[in-house]
């Protein structure tokens, strides 16, 4: 074997390489090797790296593109999941609740992750209208983070400004839930994931909202029912970003990509 | 018939038509192919070039390697290679007839 036709041959790209490499070396091999022909052969080289760059690009978004999908479905089921528990266990237990304050945190930190894991997937084909209901629930779960982190901290204490950590969490709830419901509308809209848990999503979020408020819509329900009926809500919330999170791991398969890619 | 048509190849235009007809005449393997357009028009194709088009032809389904024999692999042309070829020749002997009618026009 030469040496500088070994050489050159190792110029080519590797997946090149294992479909020519060996017989193009042969190739390099039946004869000395002129000016003329190096230089030839570092043309070729450079356009097989242009040539297979378009297949690797197409590779390699596909690969991001799984990853986003699939990291979005995960994350919507754990946040889901911890959201509610978090958030029951939390209201249930009062000062006692303090881990499940934090679960509650880990909830909205992955819904966050969801959020933009399933956006990046929707964003493929309505950016502008993804990305707009993307902003207000993403805030809102920063803020709810903050101001859980602000409980643990503080307490009832003054944490940003005049307001307290309690009042700062309540304005990140409010703006997750509203959020959760213009993201499902979003959702809905694209036809991407499940869009009965879209319709589910939007739904308990309409209904938590008000009551996440303090407004007095409940008056009409005995107050035997009233935290069972806003426990409903929170479950469904959760039951809706835990079936958009299946609904993204159940699409997260070669095929059904490549016919979502082709829609 | 659209399918016949030569694909578009940029500038391994020429290249690719110069291996179709080097084929034409049997499989040959790549060394056998540069031999061969040389000797057809005294101008050396090199193996940069030879490769760049010949993995386009085969990537467009216009000619097939053959089982290799050591480290050569033949190369030979498929049924839609030959009828892309047969139209592209027929197509440029048109071209070479009416520049030569115009010619003899000119000059007579």
């Amino acid at each position: 074997m030469r040496p500088a036709a070994s050489v050159l041959v190792r110029v080519y790209p590797a997946r090149w390489r294992a479909r020519y490499g060996e017989e193009f070396l042969g190739v390099l091999e039946e004869r000395p090797l002129g000016p003329f022909d190096v230089v030839d052969v570092l043309l070729g080289a450079l356009d097989a790296h242009l040539h297979l760059r378009g297949l690797g690009a197409a590779s390699e978004h596909r690969k991001g593109f799984t990853m986003t999908l699939r990291l979005g479905g995960y994350a919507a089921i754990a946040g889901g999941f911890l959201f509610f528990i978090g958030l029951a266990a939390a209201s249930a237990l009062g000062d006692a609740g303090g881990v499940f304050i934090l679960m509650f945190a880990a909830g909205a930190a992955a819904l966050l992750v969801a959020l933009a894991g399933l956006s990046a997937f929707q964003a493929r084909r309505y950016p502008k209208l993804v990305w707009a209901a993307f902003v207000l629930p993403a805030i809102g779960a920063v803020v709810t983070i903050i101001g859980v982190l602000g409980i643990v901290l503080v307490g009832d204490g003054r944490f940003v400004g005049q307001w307290s950590a309690w009042y700062v969490w309540s304005f990140g709830l409010m703006a997750l839930i509203i959020g959760s419901a213009m993201f499902a509308i979003a959702t809905f809209l694209t036809h991407s994931l499940s869009r009965p848990a879209a319709i589910v999503l939007v739904v308990s979020s309409v209904a938590l909202v008000p009551v996440g408020m303090g407004l007095d819509i409940l008056s009409f329900i005995p107050d035997t029912f009233a935290p069972i009926a806003m426990g409903i809500c929170a479950l469904a919330f959760s039951l809706g970003w835990i079936a958009l999170g299946v609904s993204a791991v159940r699409l997260d398969n070669p095929g059904r990509i490549a016919q979502q890619g082709a829609n | 018939m659209e399918q016949s048509r030569m694909p578009e190849l940029g500038r391994f235009a020429e290249p690719a038509l110069l291996i179709l007809v080097s084929l034409s005449g049997g499989p040959k393997h790549g060394y056998a192919i540069m031999g061969d357009v040389e000797a057809g028009t005294g101008r050396p194709m090199g193996p940069g070039t030879l490769y760049a088009a010949l993995a386009r032809l085969e990537e467009r389904g216009l000619v097939e390697a053959l089982p290799p024999v050591d480290r050569r692999r033949p190369y030979r042309l498929t049924g839609l290679g030959s009828t892309v070829l047969a139209d592209q020749l027929r197509d440029l002997a048109a071209f070479a007839a009416l520049g030569l009618r115009r010619l003899e026009g000119a000059t007579g």
